[in-house]
């Protein structure tokens, strides 16, 4: 125990609060404040009147509650989450399992579920619980039983069990992140390069074979065969990443101005409000615009590292470099998607797309983050039973 | 500071693990970013160029497609502004539901809604691109969709022109139709293909509309028009690209009004057969009449015939087979893609032939009722016989005899030369596809049909004997039974003519040739036409006495051989057959006789008697006919070029989906 510092759990809430990272606040709600900007140019009407109705409004407000949930996430003593992290786990596991059964079909797919009013998609909730579940795991796993088949068993059934229903759902982007977001905790915990490598072929080997036996849908396919060859099909699977690179391109050095871009205006642009919401802001902003937004990403995935690399227990550093990586992956994902470096695979752009579940889940996740910068100290959490 | 010893091993591989992740997402980030420069800096002009190429496109304006107007001005074909419904799949969720929430509002049949979901699966990669629901729709439903738009998803209404025929029905067999493009027009329309693919274009599919297709489709314009990625339209430009040319005018030698009346006349009840007899419901018929002097065809009727009006709407599979399957044949202009066996009236040629070949007009012949030649028998229609008659009496009794006579003295290939001198036996280009030539057989005629049947190549003398009265191979169209009126009443060869001009170029009528060398052969005929009619003929019924004198010939033609009655021994009479294999009913007549102004054709398929059924029919056209006469007192200046049209004031909602 540090005998430097005062103890965490002797502060009070408010000392807890006052131990707050302000530098990842104001990190978080410039994001944020870029996604409700964007949005109240989206919902414009044909005159060029911004709106805040349907969307910046409820992002505003989403992001506010979704800023009390991490405050009180922050606050709680760490131990907790380490105590609490395989039921949470279990607890989204049974949401995903809920989904085939009460989901509400939605293009196709069922990805949602009612829970008292709210739309919730399980799957975005799945992502922090399972590196929640495995900071966990590794928590208690000593270090040279890392790499050996028997501690890589209980993670790989961890990570392949919400993967697996996600992709049934179908959503193949969620369940590529979900997968990802798990094994960058496994690297963490430090797998062997050995195992990395030999998991990176097999993983390859699985989507060739995936694509071979027909697992992924049709669409899924053409998805990816549009990728590879973008001059295919300009108003089918490549319709999308096509005019989006347009909207983008023509945004140019400074952009049109805000409110001014023609592309989303005309509605050249699909779900411009949720995936393909960077386009609006690259096309209004330009490349001064984009390359700031993408320089707020790194920068709190960068104090979320700082923060995993001051954590003196092993769970909180997994945590904290989980989440910020999975905030990573998103923002790669999504700008990449849109700017038809990787297939459109319905990846959201964090705390800027509309969607409450991402804005949650993700807004949780950094209040993990936060818990952790304010328990930095603590090493061993004192959980009864471990060491 | 304390830290647990096993601990230390896996924070330090943390930490590098860390610095990996950093520095694998800081490459990363930096391949996003040099991403964004090449697309906002380096490519910026080719994006800012594709994004105005995405807000502005170069529409194709439809033209208005040219006039047609009657003889005297009155139009029978235009356009017309039309209300039509179009289905945009992008825009609703459920292409089934949106369809059924409108089908509130506008009745589909089975097959058009078969149709829309087809094509709906077919463009689904276009799910912008607006599908045609309904072309033509009346005012109220126009008026309803608006209304209810917002419980309509997908649905759109638009207003744009459309083809529409005043006459309707009465003017189809002449003008025909026009349609959709569809693929196999698309694919042979080379440089036009995009105007074939605009949703209002329509080309002529039929008829007129379609051989004139060049004249009457007018110049395709442009615009530049700012749309969104749903195809919609924000805002138009006229003042980029250049306006669509309306198509030229077509100025027929018809005459509507007659047309109509003619129409008319040809699909009422004529009592034909008694009560009680079974028929296809509706009279198939057609009628030619020709202006003598100049060729100038004033009507040319078919019944039953379909709507024009209908196809300018969208026409489902079900109804077009119906159309073309029927036994009536609706789609087929039958005055001159019919053909007949002449019957009788063929024996006006055989009269003058004889005469050519030096059998006076006073020879005489004695008919008992039949004639014997070889081992056969050769009845005449009256049993009893005529007795003695001679050429003028065998026109107006219509002896058979006599002209069984005449077979056995004339040679047939003189009887086929006069008989293409009068006009069989040829087309006339009159600018309706499927016009037929018939069959005016002769011994060149027997060689060719049998060239690979050396043995049947021979003419017999009995076939000749056939062809005096009309029957046997040779076959006409109501159109050259006209002419041949025509030719008869005037003695020179006339030719007819459908379409007096396009736009400002009338065509002169050129001066025709005489058709005989001695106008006596033909007064002997015409003396015998007027009998028929006027003087208690076969036709007395038809007289038009005493308001006018019309000269004709009645003709009723088998379509089988004569049948027996194997108990009474006498023919069964017509209506006891079946409809299609009654005799055809024929008729044609020239008026006034004194001074011929008008030939008059009248066929009735299956109308068992010339004089019940085609005879009055061409009594009352011919009366409609002379009551126009300038020389009767109504006075109708041709149309000329520059004058304005007659438009027939209809009111939009008079055109009804059905």
């Amino acid at each position: 125990m540090s005998t430097i510092l005062m103890p965490e759990k002797r502060l009070g809430v408010r000392g807890r609060l006052a131990r707050f990272n302000l530098l990842l606040l104001l990190l978080l709600c410039a994001i944020a404040g870029v996604g409700v900007m964007t949005l109240y140019s989206v919902a414009q009407d044909s005159v060029g009147q911004g709106s805040w109705d349907p969307y910046a409004s409820r992002h505003l407000m989403r992001f506010a509650v979704a800023l009390v949930i991490l405050a009180a996430i922050g606050v709680t003593p760490l131990r907790y989450w380490l105590s609490a992290a395989y039921p949470i786990y279990f607890a989204a596991l049974i949401l995903l399992l809920l989904v085939p059964i009460i989901g509400d079909m939605n293009n196709g797919a069922r990805r949602w579920i009612s829970l008292g009013g709210f739309q919730l998609q399980p799957s975005e909730l799945m992502k922090i619980a399972l590196v929640l579940a495995l900071a966990r795991y590794y928590h208690g796993l000593e270090f040279k039983k890392v790499s050996t088949i028997l501690g890589l068993i209980p993670p790989m059934i961890m990570i392949a069990m919400p993967v697996g229903l996600v992709f049934l759902q179908p959503d193949l982007g969620t369940a590529i992140l979900t997968a990802l977001s798990g094994l960058v905790v496994v690297l963490l915990a430090g797998l062997s390069w050995r195992w990395v490598i030999l998991g990176g072929i097999s993983g390859l080997a699985g989507v060739v074979g995936a694509i071979q036996t027909g697992l992924l849908k049709p669409y899924q396919i053409e998805r990816l065969t549009a990728f590879l060859d973008p001059t295919w099909d300009p108003l089918g699977a490549n319709f999308h990443p096509n005019q989006s690179k347009i909207a983008i391109g023509s945004g140019g050095l400074d952009g049109k101005g805000f409110m001014e871009g023609t592309q989303s205006q005309l509605g050249f642009l699909p779900e411009k409000h949720t995936d393909f919401i960077f386009t609006i802001f690259g096309e209004e902003f330009g490349l001064i615009g984009t390359l700031g937004l993408l320089t707020l990403y790194f920068v709190t995935f960068f104090v979320g590292t700082r923060i995993a690399l001051s954590a003196k227990s092993h769970f909180g550093r997994l945590v904290s470099m989980g989440v910020s990586l999975t905030l990573v992956m998103y923002v790669l994902i999504n700008t990449g998607m849109v700017m038809g470096l990787a297939p459109v695979v319905g990846v959201p752009l964090p705390l800027v797309s509309y969607g409450g579940t991402v804005m949650l889940s993700m807004m949780g996740g950094f209040g993990l983050v936060m818990c952790t910068w304010v328990h930095r100290h603590q090493d061993t959490l004192r959980t009864p039973g471990w060491r | 500071m304390k830290v647990e010893p096993f601990d230390t091993q896996r924070h330090m591989t943390f930490t590098r693990r860390a610095a990996v992740t950093v520095g694998g997402t800081f490459v990363l980030f930096g391949g996003i970013a040099s991403r964004l420069y090449d697309l906002q800096v380096r490519r910026y002009d080719e994006y800012q160029a594709k994004a105005e190429d995405n807000r502005f496109k170069q529409r194709i304006v439809v033209p208005l497609r040219g006039e047609i107007l009657d003889r005297y001005g009155e139009v029978v074909a235009t356009n017309r502004q039309n209300f039509r419904v179009l289905l945009v799949p992008e825009d609703t969720k459920n292409v089934a539901e949106s369809i059924a929430l409108l089908e509130k509002y506008i009745p589909l049949t089975d097959g058009q809604r078969t149709q829309l979901l087809r094509e709906v699966t077919e463009k689904r990669n276009q799910a912008f691109v607006p599908i045609e629901v309904m072309d033509n729709i009346d005012w109220e439903q126009f008026a309803a969709i608006n209304v209810n738009g917002y419980d309509l998803p997908g649905i759109v209404s638009e207003v744009g022109d459309a083809r529409y025929y005043p006459d309707g029905v009465a003017m189809a067999p002449v003008l025909g139709h026009v349609g959709s493009a569809d693929a196999k027009d698309v694919k042979g329309a080379g440089d036009d293909r995009l105007l074939y693919l605009q949703p209002g274009f329509k080309l002529g599919k039929l008829g007129l509309e379609q051989t004139y297709e060049e004249e009457l489709r007018g110049r395709a314009g442009s615009k530049t028009v700012e749309i969104n990625a749903a195809g919609r339209v924000i805002e138009e430009n006229d003042n980029r690209g250049h306006g669509a040319e309306q198509g030229s005018t077509l100025a027929l030698t018809i005459d509507a009004d007659l047309q109509r009346v003619t129409h008319q006349i040809l699909s009422q009840d004529y009592k034909e057969y008694p009560e009680g007899t079974d028929g296809p419901g509706e009279v198939s018929a057609s009628a030619v009449v020709l202006d003598v002097i100049t060729g100038d065809v004033l009507v040319m009727a078919s019944t039953p015939a379909f709507d024009p009006n209908a196809f300018a709407r969208r026409v489902d599979r079900q109804t077009l087979r119906d159309l073309s399957q029927s036994p009536l044949k609706p789609m087929i202009s039958k005055p001159l893609a019919g053909t007949y066996p002449p019957g009788s009236t063929f024996k006006l040629l055989t009269a003058i032939a004889a005469q050519e070949q030096g059998i006076g007009a006073d020879t005489r012949f004695r008919c008992t009722g039949s004639f014997r030649y070889g081992t056969r028998r050769h009845g005449c229609w009256k049993r009893s016989g005529h007795g003695w008659v001679g050429m003028e009496e065998s026109i107006k009794h219509s002896c058979d005899v006599y002209y069984y006579n005449l077979a056995t003295r004339v040679d047939i290939d003189h009887v086929a030369e006069v008989a293409r001198r009068f006009g069989l036996g040829q087309t006339y280009d009159l600018g309706i596809a499927g016009e037929m030539s018939g069959t005016v057989p002769d011994r060149a005629w027997k060689r060719a049909y049998y060239r690979t049947q050396p043995e049947n190549q021979t003419w017999f003398p009995g076939e000749t004997l056939s062809v005096s009265i009309g029957q046997g191979a040779v076959t006409s169209t109501p159109l050259q039974l006209a002419v041949m009126s025509a030719r008869l009443a005037t003695g020179v060869s006339v030719m007819p003519r459908l379409v007096r001009g396009v736009n400002d170029r009338l065509e002169s009528i050129p001066a025709f040739p005489l058709a005989t060398s001695d106008p006596a052969h033909l007064e002997v005929v015409r003396q015998g036409m007027d009998a028929v009619v006027n003087k208690w003929g076969t036709a007395a019924r038809s007289s038009l006495m005493p308001d006018y004198r019309m000269a004709g010939k009645t003709g009723t033609s088998q379509v089988r051989s004569l049948k027996i009655d194997p108990e009474t021994g006498k023919p069964v009479p017509n209506h006891e057959l079946p409809w299609r294999e009654r005799d055809h009913a024929l008729f044609v007549s020239f008026a006034p006789f004194d001074n011929p102004r008008y030939a008059c054709s009248v066929v009735v398929e299956h109308g068992g008697s010339g004089s019940k059924s085609a005879g009055p029919r061409a009594r009352d056209i011919m009366r409609a006919v002379l009551e126009k006469d300038p020389a009767n007192g109504a006075r109708h200046p041709l149309w000329q070029p520059g004058q304005d049209p007659k438009r027939p004031r209809v009111a939009v909602a008079d055109v009804k989906v059905g």
